[in-house]
C-alpha cells in the first residue's frame, strides 16, 4: 500500500480521489489472556487428555465467574486430589441427569439470582422442562433422556447465537437427531426415528440447512419448544404452523374444512402438508383424481371434489396462459423489443398467482373468482404489451425499408453524379 | 462590393470572400488530390470513422437528454429512453453499434496505413496522433459501457480497472481514481460519465483536430513505388471525386447502422446490483476481448513479477515498439521492412485468434 499512496495523494489534492472513507482498523485487543475460574481443579484437568479444561475456555459460565465447585462441588483450593475431593466438601464428581436438571435449574430457574447476572435471559426452562416429554419421563426415572447437558453440552456451553453451539439453530437438527434418528437408542420408546432423515428433504431443512435461513426456516425447536419439547397435540398445529404462515392459517381457520377437520380428528396443516416431510406445494396436489391431495378425503363427486376440480381447472388456465404470454414475450424480446412493461404486468399476475394459491387455504368458490379476475386482467394486459411490442416490430421494419429505399437512392444518384464527373488523368 | 438580392448565394459568398480569404482556401481545395491506385479503397476508412464519431456525438447529444448518470437513476434513465421515448430505441441502438464499428473502423484505418508504410517519415506525428486516437477511442467504449448501469457491464467494468490496477505503481492509484473507491460502486459511475461525456471528447477533438492538420499539411501518402517509377503516378481531385466517393460510403455505412439498429437494438439486460455474485461469462467489449484472453494464458508468477504484471509488461513493451515503428522502419533497409511488416501480419493474427478463443471461451 505504501506505492499507491504517494500518487494517491498528489490526486487527492487534484480533487479527483474520492472523498475517504475506509475506516483505520480498530486498535488491536488485549491480548492478555483471562484468567479463567477453577483454581486447582482446572490446573488438574489441564494435565488431563478429558478434554474438560480446553472445552472450558469457551464456556459462558467459566465467563460468567461460575466456577468448577458451584456445579461438583469439591475445594478447589486444594491441589492434592484427594484433599480436594475429601469428605465434607460436598464433592459429588460427575453428576447424573437428575442432578444435572437441578443443578443448572437451581441457578437458571432462580429469578433474583438471573436478574444479576443476565437478566434478559427466561428463568422457566426448568419449568418447561418437566412439562416436556423428556422431562416427564425423566422424572418417572428414565434416564436416556435428554437433559440440559444433552443439548447443551455440559462443558463449553456456548451463547444460542454462537454458530458453534449445539443448540444454535442450524445446527439443533442434527442435534436432536443425534438421539431422535438413531433407532437403536429410541427402540425403548416406540416413536418413528426418520424425522431428521425427512426434516433434511423438506423445504424447511434445506432453507435452513443448505440456505442457512437461521431466522426464516424452523428447527425442531421452533414447532416442537425449546425446554418443553413434545409432540404437538392436532388442535396446536394450525396455531404452530400459524405463527409463521399467518395468513393461510386465518384463511383455514376461517374456512368451512377447519371445523370438518376438527370432527375427523385431522391435524389440520399436517393434513395436507405432512409434518417433517414436508416439500413445496404444488397444483398438481388439487383435483379429484387418484393421487391428489383433495381425493384423500373426497370421493369423485361430492362437494368438496367440485371445489378441488375448479380449483385445479382454474389454476391449469392461469397456467396456459402464462405460457401464452412467455412464449409472445421471448419472440418479441428476441427479436429486440423493449418488454419490460408487459414484463411488469406479468409480474402482478405471478404476484396473483401467489395470492392465489394462499386463498386456497379459503376454500371459497366466489374468494377466488375474485382473484382471478385480478390476475386475469394483468395477463390480459400482458398480452396486449406483447402485441403491440410485435406491431412496434413491424413498423421498425417498415421504417427501415422505406430509410433505405431513401438511402439507396441517395445513392444512386450520388453513383450517377460520380460517373458524370471529369474522367481522372 | 454590394450584394445582390436576385442572386443571394452569390451575395452571400461575395460576403464571405470581402472579410476571408476564402479565395485560397478554395484554390487549396481544387487541388487537394488523392492517390488513385490499387490500395486506394482503404483511404476511406479514416473518413468512415469521422463520419461514424460524427454520429456518435450527435446521438450522445440526443441520448443525454434523458439519461441520468447516477446509480440509483442510470439503468431506469435507459430503459425510459429505450422503451417510452419516440425513436429513444433506435438513437441509443445506433450509438451503440456506431461505437463498435467506429473502432472496428479505426482498426482498419490504422492497419492500412502500416501495411502500406504510411507512418514513415515524414508522418511520424500523423501516425502517433492516430494512435492516440486509437486509444481515446478504446477510453470511449470502456467508459461508455457501463453507463446503462445493467450487471454485464458492471462486472466487465470491474474486471477492466482490476486490470488497470495491476500496472506496478501507478496502477493502483489510477484504479481507485477510476472507481472512486477500492471497488467499483455506484460512486463509479459519475467518473466515467464525466469520462465519456466531457474529458474523452475533449481529448478526442484535439487529436482529430490535429491529425486532419497533419494529412492537410503533408497530403496523403502515395504508394512507394511511384518514387522509382513516376509514369504510374495517378491521382484524383479530392473535391468533389474522392468527396463524392466519400459520401456514397458514407450513406452505405448509414444503412448498414440502420439495418443493425432495427434487427439487432441494443440489450439492456438486468440491472447491476454491486452486492449480488458476479454471474458466470463474464466478458469485456470485444476490442478488449484479446487483451483479456492474453493475461488468462499468463501463469500465477514469471519469475519475481506475477502473470499478470508480466503479460501488461509485454503488452507494454508490444504497444511502445507500434508506436515507434516510423524511426524502426525508416526505409532504408528492406530486411527490417520485411521483419516489420511480418511482425505486422503476426499481430492481426495474434489479435483475431485471442479475440476468437475469448469469445469463445
Amino acid at each position: 500500500m505504501r506505492r499507491f499512496w504517494a500518487p494517491a495523494l498528489v490526486l487527492v489534492s487534484l480533487g479527483l480521489a474520492p472523498v475517504a472513507s475506509a475506516d483505520e482498523p480498530e486498535e488491536a485487543a488485549d491480548a492478555a489472556e483471562v484468567e479463567l475460574p477453577g483454581g486447582e481443579c482446572l490446573a488438574c484437568h489441564e494435565t488431563q487428555e478429558d478434554g474438560v479444561a480446553e472445552l472450558w475456555k469457551d464456556d459462558v459460565h467459566a465467563h460468567a465467574g461460575i466456577t468448577c465447585v458451584n456445579c461438583h462441588g469439591g475445594d478447589e483450593t486444594q491441589a492434592d486430589k484427594e484433599l480436594a475431593k475429601r469428605r465434607g466438601s460436598k464433592y459429588r464428581g460427575a453428576l447424573s441427569p437428575r442432578e444435572i436438571v437441578d443443578s443448572c435449574g437451581g441457578c437458571h430457574g432462580d429469578a433474583e439470582y438471573m436478574r444479576e447476572r443476565n437478566p434478559l435471559l427466561p428463568i422457566d426452562q426448568l419449568e418447561k422442562y418437566w412439562t416436556s416429554q423428556h422431562g416427564k419421563l425423566l422424572k418417572q426415572g428414565e434416564t436416556k433422556v435428554a437433559e440440559c447437558a444433552s443439548c447443551h453440552h455440559a462443558h463449553g456451553i456456548r451463547e444460542v447465537n454462537d454458530a458453534k453451539s449445539p443448540v444454535y439453530a442450524a445446527n439443533v437438527p442434527a442435534m436432536c437427531g443425534h438421539c431422535h434418528a438413531d433407532a437403536e437408542y429410541m427402540s425403548d420408546f416406540g416413536i418413528k426415528t426418520d424425522q431428521y432423515d425427512e426434516y433434511v428433504e423438506s423445504v424447511h431443512g434445506k432453507a435452513l440447512l443448505e440456505k442457512n435461513d437461521v431466522r426464516g426456516a424452523p428447527a425442531c425447536n421452533d414447532c416442537h419448544g425449546n425446554h418443553g419439547a413434545a409432540p404437538p397435540s392436532v388442535d396446536a398445529i394450525s396455531h404452530i404452523c400459524g405463527a409463521c404462515h399467518s395468513y393461510n392459517a386465518e384463511l383455514f381457520l376461517g374456512s368451512p374444512l377447519a371445523p370438518a377437520f376438527r370432527e375427523r380428528s385431522l391435524a389440520d396443516c399436517v393434513a395436507c402438508h405432512g409434518k417433517h416431510e414436508i416439500t413445496h406445494t404444488s397444483d398438481a396436489w388439487l383435483g379429484d383424481e387418484p393421487g391428489t391431495t383433495c381425493r384423500k378425503c373426497h370421493e369423485k363427486g361430492d362437494e368438496g371434489s367440485d371445489l378441488a376440480v375448479y380449483f385445479s381447472d382454474t389454476m391449469e388456465s392461469v397456467h396456459q396462459s402464462f405460457d401464452e404470454i412467455d412464449e409472445l414475450l421471448t419472440e418479441a424480446e428476441t427479436k429486440g423489443m423493449d418488454v419490460t412493461e408487459a414484463e411488469d404486468y406479468v409480474e402482478g399476475a405471478r404476484q396473483g398467482l401467489m395470492q392465489a394459491r394462499t386463498l386456497i387455504h379459503a376454500f371459497s368458490k366466489p374468494a377466488m373468482e375474485e382473484k382471478l379476475i385480478e390476475i386475469s386482467e394483468n395477463q390480459a394486459a400482458a398480452l396486449e404489451a406483447g402485441y403491440a411490442a410485435l406491431r412496434g416490430l413491424q413498423e421498425r421494419r417498415r421504417g427501415l425499408a422505406i430509410s433505405t429505399m431513401l438511402l439507396l437512392l441517395l445513392t444512386i444518384v450520388l453513383a450517377i453524379k460520380i460517373r458524370t464527373l471529369p474522367p481522372l488523368d | 462590393m454590394s450584394t445582390s438580392p436576385e442572386n443571394p448565394d452569390r451575395a452571400i459568398v461575395a460576403w464571405a470572400k470581402e472579410r476571408y480569404p476564402i479565395a485560397k482556401f478554395v484554390e487549396w481545395a481544387e487541388h487537394k488530390t488523392v492517390p488513385v491506385g490499387p490500395n486506394a479503397f482503404w483511404y476511406y476508412f479514416g473518413g468512415i470513422t469521422l463520419f461514424l464519431f460524427m454520429i456518435q456525438v450527435g446521438t450522445g447529444i440526443l441520448l443525454m437528454f434523458y439519461y441520468k448518470g447516477s446509480a440509483d437513476t442510470a439503468f431506469a434513465s435507459v430503459r425510459f429512453i429505450s422503451a417510452k421515448v419516440p425513436f429513444g430505441w433506435l438513437i441509443r441502438s445506433v450509438h451503440a453499434w456506431s461505437a463498435n464499428l467506429m473502432i472496428l473502423s479505426a482498426f482498419i484505418h490504422m492497419f492500412s496505413v502500416f501495411f502500406m508504410r504510411a507512418y514513415r517519415k515524414p508522418r511520424e506525428l500523423t501516425w502517433l496522433s492516430g494512435i492516440v486516437l486509437l486509444a481515446l477511442l478504446l477510453g470511449f467504449g470502456f467508459s461508455g459501457y457501463l453507463l446503462p448501469w445493467n450487471e454485464l457491464a458492471f462486472f466487465a467494468t470491474k474486471v477492466g480497472t482490476d486490470i488497470v490496477g495491476v500496472i506496478p505503481v501507478i496502477g493502483e492509484p489510477i484504479m481507485y481514481v477510476l472507481r472512486g473507491g477500492e471497488d467499483v460502486t455506484g460512486s463509479t459511475l459519475p467518473r466515467f460519465f464525466a469520462l465519456h461525456v466531457a474529458f474523452f471528447p475533449a481529448l478526442l477533438t484535439t487529436f482529430i483536430v490535429a491529425h486532419l492538420f497533419f494529412i492537410q499539411l503533408q497530403g496523403i501518402h502515395e504508394p512507394d513505388t511511384w518514387k522509382e517509377h513516376p509514369e504510374q503516378r495517378k491521382t484524383m481531385p479530392f473535391f468533389p471525386h474522392f468527396f463524392m466517393r466519400e459520401m456514397l460510403l458514407w450513406l452505405i455505412t448509414l444503412n448498414i447502422l440502420a439495418v443493425l439498429a432495427v434487427y439487432f437494438p441494443a440489450e439492456l439486460g438486468v440491472e447491476a446490483d454491486p452486492f449480488a455474485p458476479a454471474p458466470a461469462g463474464i466478458k469485456p467489449e470485444w476490442y478488449f476481448l484479446a487483451t483479456f484472453e492474453f493475461l488468462k494464458y499468463m501463469p500465477a508468477h514469471v519469475g519475481p513479477m506475477e502473470g499478470e504484471e508480466f503479460g501488461l509488461l509485454l503488452i507494454s513493451v508490444g504497444f511502445i515498439m507500434w508506436c515507434v515503428v516510423p524511426w524502426i522502419d525508416r526505409g532504408r533497409n528492406p530486411l527490417i521492412t520485411k521483419i516489420v511488416m511480418a511482425a505486422g501480419v503476426a499481430i492481426i493474427v495474434f489479435l483475431s485468434i485471442m479475440t476468437y478463443l475469448g469469445h469463445s471461451a
